[in-house]
Formats: structure tokens, sequence, C-alpha cells
């Protein structure tokens, strides 16, 4: 192995990538554990930890102002939603894929293009609706928009992994006598599985981090999702307790890299499902 | 879309028709686009509908007015100031991304040992809550304390006020938004790049091409259908930026951060003026129809048909 100095360069370049990459979210941990006035006063922050200090601000933080519950909230609605969205766009997803009907592109671009649609555009009218059947603070108020919102990711991602399995296993099955619905659930469901497990996470991660709409729908502490609750902590308290917001981030980083550390080569498959290749 | 001439939809076409004429098909798609209509498209033609009234919390009940919302929108300086600012932050945005994560992708294909590390890091940015992302930023930002800065000090130079002048708080928006960003660019370039035929560039290397020459006329070019669909992607959401102007400016100072996204929301949700923040909800997204129509004009991203 010959060391070159362009190699030798690289590494250090990634080396330095890696540490830039990585002193934000360091930067936070470190400021978690600090004492409101020790943040003000080290600059930077000393690494000496105190442990009374950082059990204090976590119970504060996950208990006393309930990011335990926005947690279990954000993952009880964005479960149900995906699991939903999951139920209805594959079977539309197999349809875009194998079978031919009138306008079946243009409707396909069109489901796609909700991907693009503002929140903005359609937050007051789906928070009037959520209201005018009673369902606003709860998690059904929230499950149906979300559902809404990542349809259109699921089936675009399905249709990328339907279109992967060759039409001569359909074939075969509907000469067996399979019906279209019986081929999609006996024979497509077991082989396209990765990819339910692609489009779930993806769909998943798209609502996990919503924001406005939560803002219109939900009113009381009890239903607040993730997102929500960190920006009621952070923005009702003026100044700002830094330590607190600090260890709120960290908090909401942890199951992303929980998620991520776990499912990284599904989420760049996701990213990549059909689009790219 | 001329996919009804290829040998592939010939064969589904066949097979769509002579199994089951349409019940299977609306069995399939029924429940997809019923939901659908019930929560996008009704919802989108309500907003239109406000668009049209004036509807404020106050009064309850709003009137018919027209386009009445639309000829105020088209004279307010904050309706252009909120439309400026969107703009300005989809094309830096999108430029300085698309720029950075090609140059990672190109980096990382060097696949150094460890170098996974480093990628996992670099991806995290993307999968956080925008919410905290502007508050983490305002941490490093902060101009007593904050890390940044006492980096910027300790090389002897004068940091910027980065969020309290107007001069300078959309470069931080820009700035964060492409911290947060460049990763998708990134991973999107970067696997295409794995999935390239290595054989073109060992031919090019025989025909004695350089670097410089190989990445210009052979990488770059076999990678612009991934650049541009991470380019469209991020131009939409940039362009309905709304939860980090949240999180980092408020849409401050002196509205020097207030985005479409976020002046639509502030009459809405602030002043609970819904008629006019549906108005210009809605202008959001005819722009937003427009250019992505325009846009896919070139760019084909229907999986399936992009092969």
């Amino acid at each position: 192995m010959n060391v070159r100095p362009g190699r030798v360069i690289a590494y250090l370049f990634l080396i330095v990538l890696g540490i830039v990459g990585a002193a934000p979210f360091l930067y936070l941990a470190v400021l978690s554990t600090k004492k409101r006035i020790e943040i003000l006063a080290q600059v930077p922050p000393t690494l000496n930890f105190n442990w009374t200090q950082v059990t204090k601000n976590y119970n504060e933080v996950l208990f006393s102002q309930g990011m335990l519950s926005f947690t279990l909230n954000s993952t009880i609605v964005v479960g149900a939603a995906t699991a939903a969205a999951i139920v209805i766009g594959t079977p539309a997803a197999y349809a875009f894929s194998r079978l031919r009907f009138r306008h079946s592109e243009r409707l396909a671009s069109t489901i796609l293009s909700m991907r693009f649609m503002p929140p903005i555009a359609v937050a007051i009218p789906l928070f009037l609706m959520v209201k005018a059947v009673g369902l606003q603070d709860s998690y059904p108020g929230l499950i149906l928009p979300y559902i809404a919102f990542s349809l259109p990711l699921v089936v675009w991602i399905m249709i990328g992994f339907f279109d992967e399995i060759p039409n001569e296993i359909d074939e075969a099955a509907l000469i067996d006598g399979c019906t279209r619905v019986g081929v999609l659930w006996h024979v497509m469901l077991p082989i396209v599985r990765p990819g339910l497990v692609t489009a779930a996470l993806f769909g998943a991660l798209f609502i996990w981090n919503e924001f406005l709409v939560a803002l219109y729908v939900i009113d009381s502490r009890a239903f607040q999702t993730i997102s929500l609750g960190a920006a009621t902590l952070v923005s009702a308290q003026r100044p700002i307790d830094w330590n607190i917001a600090a260890t709120v981030g960290v908090v909401t980083v942890i199951p992303i890299l929980l998620f991520s550390l776990f499912v990284q080569r599904y989420i760049v498959r996701g990213l990549t499902a059909g689009a790219v290749k | 879309m001329s996919l009804q001439n290829t040998p592939a939809a010939a064969t589904k076409y066949v097979f769509g028709t002579r199994d089951e004429p349409g019940r299977a098909t609306w069995l399939l798609l029924g429940p997809c686009l019923l939901y659908l209509v019930v929560f996008s498209i009704y919802p989108l033609f309500h907003s239109l509908r406000l668009s049209l009234t004036d509807l404020t919390a106050a009064t309850g009940t709003g009137n018919f007015i027209g386009l009445e919302n639309y000829r105020a929108l088209l004279v307010d300086p904050q309706f252009w100031n909120a439309a400026k600012n969107s703009a300005i932050m989809m094309f830096f945005s999108v430029a300085i991304q698309v720029v950075l994560g090609v140059a990672l992708a190109l980096f990382f294909n060097l696949h150094l040992r460890g170098s996974w590390i480093v990628r996992g890091i670099l991806l995290l940015p993307m999968l956080m809550t925008p919410i905290v992302v502007g508050v983490m930023w305002r941490a490093l930002l902060n101009p007593d304390w904050g890390l940044v800065n006492w980096a910027i000090k300790q090389v002897g130079l004068t940091p910027p006020d980065w969020l309290g002048s107007v001069g300078m708080s959309m470069v931080t928006v820009v700035m964060v938004d492409c911290w947060q960003w460049t990763p998708f660019v990134f991973i999107i370039v970067f696997a295409r790049l794995q999935a390239l035929s290595q054989d073109v560039f060992e031919a090019a290397q025989v025909d004695g091409a350089g670097p410089f020459v190989t990445f210009r006329r052979i990488t770059l070019p076999m990678l612009m259908p991934a650049i541009v669909f991470a380019a469209v992607f991020r131009a939409v959401d940039a362009f309905r930026s709304f939860d980090l102007i949240y999180g980092l400016s408020y849409g401050g100072p002196a509205r020097s951060t207030t985005t479409l996204a976020f002046f639509s929301f502030q009459n809405g949700f602030q002043f609970q003026n819904y008629g006019y923040a549906a108005a210009v909800a809605y202008m959001m997204l005819i722009i937003l129809a427009l250019g992505t129509t325009l846009m896919l004009k070139f760019v084909q991203i229907r999986p399936g048909t992009s092969r």
C-alpha cells in the first residue's frame, strides 16, 4: 500500500468533517449538563459534569415538562398514520405499477405532486374539518391529516418497488386462477416486504417532524407531539433557559439517532427508490 | 409520457384488461383516491373558497368578497417582501446545497476507511426537527456565549451579528438550511454515483482523460438526473420553508426573514385573518404549481418511467 500525500490530506479532511459535523450535537449535549448560569459564565463550556445537575435537567425536561409523553404522543400518532397509509397506499401503488387504465399516468403524477403541496395551504381547512367533527385536541385529529401527508410518499416508493418485480410472476399467478387482489395479497406482499419497510420508515419520517397542522389542531399539552412540545418549551419562556432548551434538543435527537443507526440503509434506499437509477 | 408504446406497457395493458376490466382497479385504487380527495383535494378547494372571503376569527362568518384579498395582496409591500425572501432563500439554498452536496458525494466516493461513520454523522441533521435545529443554532450563534462566536474570536476575527441584524439574518437562515439539507443532496448524488458503471471511467482513463475532463465530460452528465431530482425537491421545500424560520428567527428582525409561508401563518394563526392568509397560501400554491409543472417538463421524476 503506497501512502500518497493526497490520501493523507483526504483523511485529514475526513477527520475535520467528522469533528465539524459532530460538534453541534456534542455542544448541545454538554450544554444539557449545565446550570443555567454556567452556560452564560463558561465560554466555552467546560467538560466537568455535575451529575446531580444532569439528573435535574433531564428530570425537568422528560417528566415535569412532559417531553417523554410528547415523544409517546408522536409515536402513537405517527405509528397509526403510517400503518394506515401503508394499508391504503400499497394497493394503489400496485395498481399504478401493473394495471393500465385511463389517465393512469396523470393520476399517478397528480398524487405524487401532492408531496409538493405547502402544508400552509391546507392547514386551516384541515383544522376546520377536524374541528367540525369534534376531533380537535385528540389523536385522530392529527392521524387523519397525517395519513394524507404520507400517502403520496408511500405510493411513490411502493410503485418503485413493484416496478422492480417482473411481470411474469403476476402472469403466472393470474393464469393459475388468482385474482388481481389475490395476486397482491398472496404473491406480491411477501416479495415486496423490504419495500414496505422502506415506505413505512419514510412515510413516518416525513410526519415525525410535522409542526404546522399540529399547531392548529392540538391545544392541550396532553396531546402535543415532539415538534410542538419542543416549540412551546423553547418559546414560552423568555428569556430561554438554555440548559433546558439544550436538554430538549438532546431528547429529540436521541430517537432520530437510534432510528438512523438501525435503519440507515432503508433511508438511503427510500430516498433513491425508483427515481435515481 | 409515451409509455403506451413501450413493450413493457403493452404487456401491462393486455393483462390489465383481459383479466378484470374495472373492478379490481377500483378496489385497489379506490380507498387511496377517496382518502386524498377528502383530506387533500377538498381542503385545497376549501382554502380557495376561504381566500375569496373576508373571514376572520373576530367576524366568525366570512362574506364573499371575490378577488379582493388577491388585489390587496398584490399591493401589500409585506407580501412582496415575503415573496422576495422566499425567492432569495430558495435560490441560494439550492445553489449552495447542490455544489456542496456534489462535492461531498465525490469526496465520499474515495471510499476512505471509516468514512461511513462520518457519513452517518453528516446525515443526522436532515432527520432533525427543524424547530430544534433552529433552537440549536440560536445557541451555537449566541452573541454572548455561543460556540461559533467564541471560535471566531479565538482566531482574532469579529463575528457578525448573525440573527440580530437585518443584513445578516437571511444569510444565517440560508446557512442553517444548508447545514440541515446539504446531506439530502449529498446522499442522493452519492447513491447515483455508486450505481454508475465503472467501464466508462476506465475507458476514459485509457484514452488519457485527466481527472477534470473526466468529471466535466463523464461524471457530471451521468449524475445530472440525480442532481436535478435533488434540486427540485430542495427548491420546493426551501420555497415553502416555515418550521426552521419559526424556530430560528421567527421572521425577524424587521421581517427580514419572513417567508411567504411564515407571512401566511402570521396572518392566519396570529392575526386570525383567515381569508387573507388563505390568499397568500394560494399564491404560493400557484407559484409552486407553475414552477413544478415547468420543471417536470424537463425532468421525469415518476418511478418506473425514469428508466
